[in-house]
């Protein structure tokens, strides 16, 4: 294996790394720049708790390969949230009981945040379609759509 | 001295909700240390076998491997288990599931240590597996464990049945399935296992009963319980299923620290998960049932075989949950119940979320529905006319001396689905459209907490510093179900206190004495009596300190709005903080432990009867939905459910459950199964285990029931687990009002739904 | 992850090139969304490619053109953009819906047509669809083009006939007539994430209340992926009803029977197929 470069826009900060080529997106965020909001469920692009934000689209970081992340921009939760204070849809998830074991909590904002990017004002079908690649086990997704509807009916 | 309690039945925000949008909270696939090795398994290569010879030398060989440990490694007994001690952490004379292990390996990285487990070659000698319970308890089976196959056998005996029979108009006899399911927590079992200085054995990891795996920990690695300490990491969903199976990483992982003198992670991949850790029993369920013409049910006969898979965990508790249940919550005056439990070369079964009752709820709110059918009467109507009342005595002989509120619930929640219009018009509607709308129910009772199966005790830790904030500690866990949140409000609450003041610490078992598992959907009313005990005693202390200031007797001083005052005369008061100090300054103990014990209750297992459990919660839950019969498609559009939680402390954490609950089993009534043929998981990842997503899950309606009882804190009994335990039987008994077919065999999946039946895989022929 | 090397080719030229150099093992990577499963299944003892080629930032492979008469669509294009595409809304209704229910938003972003054309599975979404399209492949490799139907690529589940040296440059057909109606028809387990356990493409051309033409290829239920024409042929030159399409229906599955010969599935996929067939024919003519 040849180690690659990698010229890459994580969270707003550019970095120029010295990668192994089959390093995926995913293991690059936490193993080597320690971005571990950024959760691994199945590896297999089923679960949606590696979602991040690859240029404006909600991906699967586990099915990316770093490598074809060249020039491109990244943010993860870490990169969602202020220096003090929390994104919007970060206060609607605690507000609106949308949290429980919260291993999905990132990937879902992630989606979340896709979602109001493209679409300001979704309806909750938008919404609904919008997380129906991230699985949560926990919470029926009632009060998680009701948070994101929130956050919506603010714009 | 007395408290403000008006945080109870609010829902302030969870208290670790910030650290988990952020991405900032830390689970165990998290955790790294420095010289952190990375551990792989190499497992079992048949389903049972004997083990001739196992080879690790080409393995230590690798360049970065650090140790190779087998069976032989294991310094103290070769297994641990919850009462049969069955289950080998690294197997060492056979193998009994595919999960078992037989070498593990610790190496620098992951992808060596991968490498390394392909280079173990391990030869057997194979055995004939049994993968059905019902043919595992035919006694020319092949044996899995040295004394046979049945794992446990309960009964429940009430009256005399064949009495009963003879007084019935008519006896039907129905005959159900449920499958094996998996917990599908998003977080798959991971633990990180190092050494402190001072020689102890720590395990780091996705725990959820951390006590049950100090145990096992400390026994199969040989080592004191003083000597292992167990602490949890954030905990992304367990539902019952990261006890045993966590036992099990923790001693691999433990014994390769051992070795190595450095931190081990072992994490499991969910293919790993998926064929390893325990699943939800499949039940095999024959019920025969004595009714009269008007309805009234004289007498059942219950037989249920249960696949308790290769090791026994936690099967004996699940079973007799199960048998204790199995009527439902119907008066019946003569009840025979037998339920067995059984070996086989599957992946073992045991805690799940519901523990034995989803799958008993199926089958006897299918069969309600049916027995309605049968009689022309409304399934409403049918159980009104049979549910337990106050002071009816149930299956076991106990009398309930609570508010029994299965008929409110189902009131409550057939009014809210309108029920009675809609089991009138959809059936018209239906003649002329594709798509078939059908409405059903099922409601259910379920004994609080850990009932007889044990001691069911907790401790509580409360501390007031001298700023006035304050420390809890608590033996038990935090799953995502809010226990956090809810006992620091509880503090609050008998504090008088903002609930910001209250730190929850992190769970650990080196802070605490053994408080018992969190599961049994027992937190709050045990867990939260302790927490409410020790928080009192702490704020007694506190009032006598203030009360000498404040020239009143104790009894006239309240804690409230961060004060501590003279009741009635709010000027006379010192800042909760003021009196912190002066208490501690005056040399006074501002911390106190307390100690919770359930109220009695007896179990005879030779006569199958007792009080099975000091209080039972009662739900009831409506679905709507819609079938496509030509391709088996069924949309699940709308659930309506109730629950009687006693006291809804958190209402908004109720609801929770509640949603969560009811998703989890539209997956167990519709798309979940963990595939097995011959003992080999067939279902690997989640691209096959198929759980809901936000657009297979329809509006729910939480509907919160509160009947206090005199046993919870703040009249509070349970939610979690009532609420994943009726949804199932509530479609299928839809799907049979919108379709008119009856399915008995859990899941209601495509094929079942067109056929009736599961289609089944031709097995290829032996030449 | 079994070890390989990476190059990123950034011109179609220097893809071809390399391929053309026939270095050991080079697999090609779009969205990565079947590739990256798949090599992440290999365990250490089995052998993954030598390099994988990345032709993700080869623009001239992305986009859709419409020239009037024939539409291409570049194989990097993602299901999200054929989905969003008013062009192909326009002019290919049934591959927007086809493209829209593929996965979830995360593999739509990613995910291209090529790729999903390529994997060669059964159940691919978008392949019914562009197999009633008529589309057809184009290949380039460094010794020049080749054109094939779509529907001849398919060798086997999984396989296309696709040359180590060849990448798949374009997927074009022609715009559907007036008076044409389509449908896409998916059935999965769940509504999301969810692969077809069968799926069906239909377009019928109306003249007048006559049925002119009709196209019908069913996924997942044949070997390989085809249009059924004896199926059309009972449409053709009659006018809708539901009994005809009932009759299209049955020999739709009568030929997945005959294709695919009685499996353990077929007692449910032969009422379901030509359930699913019927209620396509009846939802296109009731658009429009
Ligand atoms: C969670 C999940 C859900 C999915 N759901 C669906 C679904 O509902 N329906 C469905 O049809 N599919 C589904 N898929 C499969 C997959 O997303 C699609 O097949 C997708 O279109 C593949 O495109 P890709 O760009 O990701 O392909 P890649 O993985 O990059 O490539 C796939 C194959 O095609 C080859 N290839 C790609 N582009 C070219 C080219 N231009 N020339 C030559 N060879 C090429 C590659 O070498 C590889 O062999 C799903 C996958 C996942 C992980
Ligand atoms: S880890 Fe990427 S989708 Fe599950
Ligand atoms: S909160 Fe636990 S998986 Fe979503």
């Amino acid at each position: 294996m040849k180690k690659i470069t990698l010229k890459i826009t994580i969270n707003g900060r550019k970095h120029t790394l010295r990668i192994d080529p089959n390093l995926r997106l995913l293991d690059l965020l936490r193993d080597e720049l320690r971005l571990t909001g950024t959760k691994e469920g199945c590896g297999i692009g089923e679960c949606g708790a590696c979602t991040v934000i690859l240029d404006g689209r909600a991906v699967n970081a586990c099915l990316i390969l770093a490598g074809q992340c060249n020039g491109r921009e990244v943010v993860t939760i870490e990169g969602l949230t202020g220096k003090d204070d929390l994104h919007p849809l970060q206060q609607a998830f605690i507000d609106h009981g949308a949290v429980q074991c919260g291993f999905c909590t990132p990937g879902m904002i992630m989606s979340a945040a896709a979602l109001l990017d493209q679409n300001p004002t979704p309806t909750e079908e938008d919404i609904r379609e919008a997380i129906s690649g991230n699985l949560c086990r926990c919470t029926g997704y009632t009060q998680i759509v009701e948070a994101i509807q929130a956050v919506a009916d603010d714009n | 001295m007395n408290s403000n309690p008006s945080i109870i039945g609010t829902s302030p925000k969870r208290v670790d909700a910030r650290e988990k949008v952020t991405g900032s909270a830390r689970y165990g696939q998290d955790l790294r240390m420095d010289g952190m090795l990375f551990a792989r398994v190499k497992h079992a290569e048949y389903p049972h076998a004997r083990i001739r010879s196992i080879k690790t030398a080409r393995a230590k060989r690798l360049k970065g491997v650090a140790a190779v440990v087998t069976a032989a490694d294991i310094p103290g007994n070769p297994a641990f288990g919850a009462i049969i001690i069955d289950n080998q952490p690294i197997a060492g004379d056979k193998v009994r599931y595919l999960g078992d292990a037989v070498a593990v390996v610790a190496a620098e990285t992951e992808a060596i240590a991968e490498r390394a487990v392909d280079l173990i070659e391990v030869k057997y000698e194979e055995l004939p597996g049994v993968f059905d319970p019902r043919e595992a308890l035919k006694p020319d089976a092949p044996r899995i464990h040295e004394k046979g196959n049945l794992i446990v056998h309960h009964k429940t005996r009430k009256g005399d049945v064949g009495v009963g029979f003879g007084e019935a108009d008519r006896i039907i006899e129905r005959s159900y399935s449920t499958q094996r399911v998996e917990h599908a927590y998003i977080e798959t079992e991971v633990v990180v296992a190092y050494l402190d200085p001072d020689g102890t054995l720590v395990i780091k990891g996705s725990h959820q009963n951390l006590f049950n795996i100090r145990s096992a920990v400390a026994g199969v690695l040989g080592l004191p319980l003083s000597k292992v300490r167990i602490i949890q990491a954030s905990l992304g969903g367990s539902f019952g299923g990261k006890d045993d199976c966590m036992a099990v990483l923790g001693c691999r992982a433990g014994l390769l620290s051992l070795k190595t003198a450095r931190p081990i992670m072992l994490s499991n991949s969910r293919e790993d998960s998926l064929v390893e850790s325990y699943k939800r029993h499949p039940y095999f369920l024959d019920y025969k049932v004595g009714v009269k013409d008007d309805g009234t049910i004289t007498a059942m006969e219950i037989n249920i075989v249960a696949d308790g898979g290769a090791y026994a965990s936690m099967t004996q508790f699940v079973t007799w949950r199960s048998v204790v249940h199995a009527t439902g919550p119907y008066r019946v005056p003569h009840v025979k119940t037998d339920i067995y439990g059984a070996y086989t070369n599957n992946t073992y079964t045991g805690a799940f979320r519901g523990f034995g009752s989803p799958q008993i709820t199926f089958a006897y709110e299918s069969l309600m529905d049916e027995i309605a059918g049968e009689l022309g009467m409304d399934p409403l109507q049918f159980r009104l006319k049979n549910v337990l009342r106050d002071n009816d005595v149930t299956a076991t002989g106990q009398k309930l001396d609570h508010t029994v509120s299965v008929g409110e619930a189902l009131e409550v929640t057939t009014r809210a689905a309108g029920w009675d219009e809609k089991r009138k018009k959809f059936p018209e509607e239906n003649a002329g459209r594709i798509m078939k709308r059908g409405i059903g129910l099922a409601c259910s009772y379920r004994g609080v907490a850990l009932g007889a199966e044990g001691v069911d005790a907790t401790g509580a830790i409360v501390r007031i510093h001298s700023d006035g904030s304050v420390d809890l500690t608590t033996g038990l866990s935090e799953m995502g179900q809010g226990l956090k949140t809810i006992f620091s409000q509880i503090v609050a609450a008998e504090l008088g206190l903002p609930i910001e003041k209250i730190q929850y610490r992190e769970t650990d078992t080196s802070t605490i004495t053994d408080g018992g598992p969190t599961v049994a959907s027992r937190s709050t009313i045990i867990g939260g009596s302790a927490v409410r005990k020790a928080a009192i005693a702490a704020r007694e202390k506190l009032g006598a300190a203030a009360a000498e200031k404040l020239g009143a007797p104790p009894a006239k001083i309240i804690a409230s709005d961060e004060k501590i005052m003279v009741k009635g005369d709010p000027v006379r008061a010192v800042s909760f903080r003021e009196a912190a100090t002066m208490a501690l300054d005056a040399g006074m103990n501002l911390s106190s432990f307390a100690w919770h014990v359930s109220p009695p209750i007896w179990w005879n297992e030779e006569e199958g009867r007792g009080d099975a459990y000091f209080t039972y919660v009662y739900g009831c839950q409506i679905a709507e939905v819609e079938v496509d019969p030509e391709t088996g498609r069924v949309n699940v559009l709308e659930v309506w459910a109730a629950h009687d939680v006693g006291k809804a402390i958190n209402p908004e954490t109720v609801r929770g459950q509640i949603c969560g609950g009811v998703a989890t089993a539209i997956g167990y009534g519709l798309l979940e199964e963990v595939e097995m043929v011959d003992g080999v998981t067939k279902t690997m990842n989640l691209d096959e285990y198929l759980i809901p997503t936000a657009m297979d899950v329809g509006k729910i309606h939480a509907i919160i029931l509160e009947n206090e009882d005199k046993y919870g804190p703040y009249g509070a009994k349970c939610v979690a687990e009532p609420t994943a335990e009726l949804c199932a039987a509530a479609i299928a008994n839809a799907v049979c009002h919108a379709t008119g077919k009856r399915i008995r065999d859990l899941p209601l999946n495509l094929e079942r739904i067109v056929l009736g039946h599961k289609l089944v895989k031709k097995k290829r022929r032996v030449r | 992850m079994i070890p390989f090397n990476l190059v990123r080719a950034e011109s179609l030229e220097e893809a071809l090139d390399l391929l053309d150099r026939q270095p050991p093992d080079v697999k090609i990577i779009a969205g990565g969304t079947d590739l990256l499963v798949e090599l992440r299944s290999l365990s250490p003892r089995e052998k993954g490619p030598g390099i994988v080629l990345d032709i993700t930032p080869i623009d001239e492979l992305k986009g859709i053109e419409d020239n009037g008469s024939t539409i291409t669509i570049g194989p990097l294009t993602t299901h999200r953009e054929i989905a969003a595409s008013p062009i192909i809304r326009e002019h290919a209704p049934l591959l927007s819906t086809a493209c829209s229910t593929i996965g979830a938003t995360q593999h739509r972003n990613i995910a291209t047509i090529g790729g999903n054309v390529i994997n060669g599975s059964p159940a691919a979404d978008s392949v019914p669809a562009l197999i009633v399209l008529d589309a057809e492949a184009v290949f380039k490799s460094k010794n020049g083009e080749r054109v094939s139907p779509l529907k001849e690529i398919f060798v086997k589940p999984y396989r296309t006939d696709i040359k180590e040296d060849e990448i798949l440059t374009a997927l074009r057909f022609e715009r559907l007539p007036e008076g044409a109606r389509s449908s896409f028809i998916k059935l999965g387990r769940r509504n999301a994430l969810a692969i077809s356990r069968m799926n069906i493409a239909v377009i019928i051309v109306l003249e007048g209340n006559t049925i002119v033409e009709a196209r019908i290829s069913p996924g997942s239920a044949t070997p390989l992926p085809d249009r059924i024409k004896a199926a059309e042929k009972i449409l053709i030159g009659n006018e809708p009803s539901e009994e005809l399409f009932r009759r299209a229906g049955k020999e739709v599955s009568g030929e997945m029977i005959n294709r695919s010969g009685i499996r353990w599935s077929t007692p449910y996929k032969q009422p379901v197929i030509a359930a699913l067939t019927t209620r396509a024919l009846r939802e296109a003519v009731e658009k429009r």
